[in-house]
């Protein structure tokens, strides 16, 4: 007879499953850095007729965060679309389980993919538009609004999804219900990034309430997110 | 198990029906008063109604601009209120979801129907303030931000209503956009309030009002709410009866 | 446990003010095959979903598998299998793997051997590492079948488990069915009459959401059966 295994677990089976889907068709990662690299593109002409990099490095923080929130809408649709396709949701949904596991595990693939992407990004925009500017001695920060920004769109990201995934037009729709809620998260981790890459030395007075509201942002929103994901998925 | 009793559904005819026709009337005459209130009987800020322009506190004052002042008069009721009919949408959305009754979805969707009505009304009465009191069309300062991004978030929640069938799931789904909603909106302000902008800094208003501000403030948000109280049961009954009408329809076809 | 595989007593779902199950009351041995019968809206699948646990009864009490459906929801979904007209499999993952997901997920012991019993039982062990996308409609089902029988479940809904299959996968499907009956319960909404006769060993017809008629099939009056049928479906038994 069949023992229910803890929701660690499961919530283990169910990533596994995600990165094994990923490792096969490699569609998420692709379809996103090849978007990402297309929204650099546009950036190299909308900033073509800038005069230096250092117009280009007060507004880089946006630039970024404008690129991740474009690349992770586009993982977010397609991360329930394929749950939804053959149903495969709904199997999942006849297994006894605690339903907090599907949305850690859902939300922590999509955080995956979208870090990943972010990762690669951010090099390849310094390399086009800053190259000549060189490295700030803060960069390291840069890290932290990149997790903190991330976590959120991840936790936020996978509710809406899951909502819009079981509607018409759902790619403009996820799109419409996201980024108004993100806007805080998007406002603060600009900010903190902007901050970080211009490094001038009292760079902490906008970085550190920016960082501290991020983080704020995230435990609300992913504890309401993960609370709220039981009505959300049974529906 | 045997389950738990009904909950009370609002329903056509209970005595908030009874009500609505006079908080109408009440809103009618109190947001009038307060009209006449801001202009006769409310001192104008910063002492005096100046002729042509004049140096107060180290800027250039028209008369123009201390008119502007009674904008401040029915821009913050009708955010208050907004932010009034905010909480019970969102009450009946946490009604809806425990309980699964329709009626609860419904009144959560007239609130937020009642909520736009306010939430639009506070953008224009604010964007005539920036115009005016600080001379540009628009500022990404916390409050003027916090309500657009509200603004947004309410039609989105429409545009997600149209986007499902089931009434269930739309229900649900709806509900569930409402309530995290709710959170996001005291977030970006606090966000928008916090975090120094380079190019707008935050505009510390004076705060603290005279004993007539006061007043005139509470005259015109009770008229507000006893209007925004009326137009969610007139719209309520309105939806409520085309639903009935719906159903003895689909009975007529059986 | 009682010897009912499934009870029901006045169960109603309510959407808004239209009742989608009204009052349905009902008790299914262990061991019988129920098919559900009756016209678009008159509240089959919604049952199905309400025995199922995928959706809450307004009003009444449901026991599945000796547990309480509302009070017990995972103690009965671990008893339960569900077949339908969708595969609910990942496209993109191997037979193998998609198997492999659920068996963990319900904590089969020895998973892999299961899996690969399971995929011999359904005829699909020679393309078991092949992806799912791959397979023709009857081969999906097939998976799918194995998929809801993964964790041996005692209570099996089938939900138009034929729409989309050609004739000869429908009588694939059925062999696979008759040699898994032992032991379980079934319950099966389909518009093919034939075959829910066929299949069954109660039958219930539900109009509105009303219980129309619910007997066993030994001791159906077959033209009572047809005149019934006829009246709330609309259409002849042939």
């Amino acid at each position: 007879m069949a023992s229910k295994p803890s929701a660690w677990r499961q919530y283990k089976i169910l990533l596994a499953k995600d990165l094994r889907r990923e490792f096969h068709t490699k569609d998420m990662i692709t379809s996103m850095g090849v978007y990402a690299l297309l929204v650099l593109i546009i950036y190299g002409a909308a900033l073509g007729q800038t005069s230096s990099s250092l117009d280009v490095l007060q507004m880089s923080g946006g630039l970024l965060w404008a690129l991740f929130v474009l690349t992770s809408l586009l993982g977010l649709n397609r991360s329930f679309s394929y749950e939804r396709e053959a149903a495969a949701l709904d199997g999942i949904l006849l297994v006894p389980m605690d339903r907090g596991a599907i949305f850690l595990a859902k939300a922590t693939s999509n955080f995956l993919f979208m870090l990943v992407v972010e990762v690669i990004a951010l090099p390849v925009f310094w390399f086009f538009f800053l190259a000549n500017t060189g490295l700030p001695a803060s960069m390291p920060y840069v890290a932290v609004p990149l997790l903190l920004g991330t976590i959120g769109m991840a936790g936020v990201g996978t509710l809406l999804s899951t909502i819009t995934a079981a509607t018409r037009g759902k790619d403009i729709l996820l799109a419409v219900l996201f980024i108004p809620l993100i806007f805080p998260l998007l406002y603060a981790c600009v900010t903190a990034t902007t901050a970080v890459l211009v490094g001038s030395v009292d760079f902490m007075d906008a970085f550190f309430p920016s960082v501290a509201l991020s983080a704020g942002y995230d435990v609300v929103m992913l504890l309401a997110s993960w609370a709220l994901y039981d009505f959300v998925i049974s529906a | 198990m045997a389950k738990t009793k009904q909950p009370k559904l609002p329903e056509i005819g209970q005595w908030p029906d009874r009500l609505a026709p006079a908080a109408i009337i009440g809103a009618l005459v109190l947001t009038t008063v307060g009209f006449l209130m801001a202009f006769f009987y409310a001192v104008p800020v910063n002492g005096a109604a100046v002729n042509g322009a004049e140096l107060i506190g180290g800027s250039m004052v028209t008369s123009k601009l201390l008119l502007s002042q009674k904008i401040f008069y029915f821009h913050m009721p009708v955010a208050i209120t907004s932010m009034v009919v905010m909480v019970f949408m969102a009450y009946y959305c946490i009604r809806y979801l425990t309980t699964r009754e329709q009626r609860f979805d419904m009144c959560a969707k007239v609130c937020m129907e009642v909520a736009l009505l306010f939430v639009i009304a506070t953008m224009i009465t604010g964007e005539m303030w920036t115009r005016f009191e600080w001379g540009v069309w628009w500022t990404w300062e916390p409050r003027l931000t916090t309500y657009l991004i509200l603004t947004i978030l309410v039609i989105a929640y429409f545009i997600l209503r149209t986007a499902i069938d089931d009434p269930e799931r739309r229900g649900v789904f709806a509900a569930v956009f409402g309530l995290i909603s709710f959170l996001d909106v005291p977030i970006t302000f606090m966000v928008t309030r916090i975090i120094p902008s380079s190019l707008h800094p935050v505009v510390m208003r004076e705060s603290g009002m005279t004993l007539d501000m006061g007043l005139t403030v509470a005259v015109c948000a009770v008229g507000f709410l006893l209007l925004a109280f009326g137009l969610y049961r007139f719209r309520f009954r309105g939806q409520r009866l085309a639903e009935r009408t719906q159903a003895l329809k689909e009975a007529l076809d059986e | 446990m009682t010897n009912a595989a499934i009870t029901t007593s006045k169960l109603t779902k309510r959407f808004g003010d239209r009742k989608a199950v009204d009052a349905v009351s009902l008790e299914v041995p262990t061991g019988a095959f129920l098919s559900i019968f009756g016209p678009n809206g008159a509240g089959k699948t919604t049952l199905l979903r309400i025995l199922s646990t995928a959706m809450h009864a307004t009003e009444g009490s449901v026991q599945v598998a000796g547990f309480d459906v509302r009070e017990q929801p995972d103690d009965v979904r671990a008893h339960i299998g569900l077949i339908s007209h969708d595969p609910m499999l990942y496209p993109d993952l191997s037979a193998l793997e998609n198997l492999m997901v659920f068996a963990q997920l319900y904590g089969v012991p020895n998973p892999e051997q299961r899996c690969l019993d399971l995929l011999d039982a359904v005829g699909l062990k020679h393309r078991r590492l092949d992806v799912a996308r791959t397979f023709s409609r009857g081969m999906t089902q097939r998976l799918s079948i194995a998929r809801a029988l993964i964790h041996d479940p005692e209570v099996v809904f089938l939900d138009e488990p034929y729409s989309g299959l050609d004739p000869h996968a429908v009588d694939v499907f059925d062999q696979l069915l008759a040699s898994q009956r032992e032991g379980r319960t079934f319950v099966m909404v389909s518009h093919d009459l034939q075959k829910g006769l066929q299949l069954c060993t109660h039958a219930l017809v539900m109009a509105k959401g009303k219980v129309v008629s619910f007997q066993p099939k030994d001791a159906m009056d077959e033209a009572a059966f047809a005149e019934v049928y006829r009246q709330t479906v609309g259409a002849g038994v042939a």
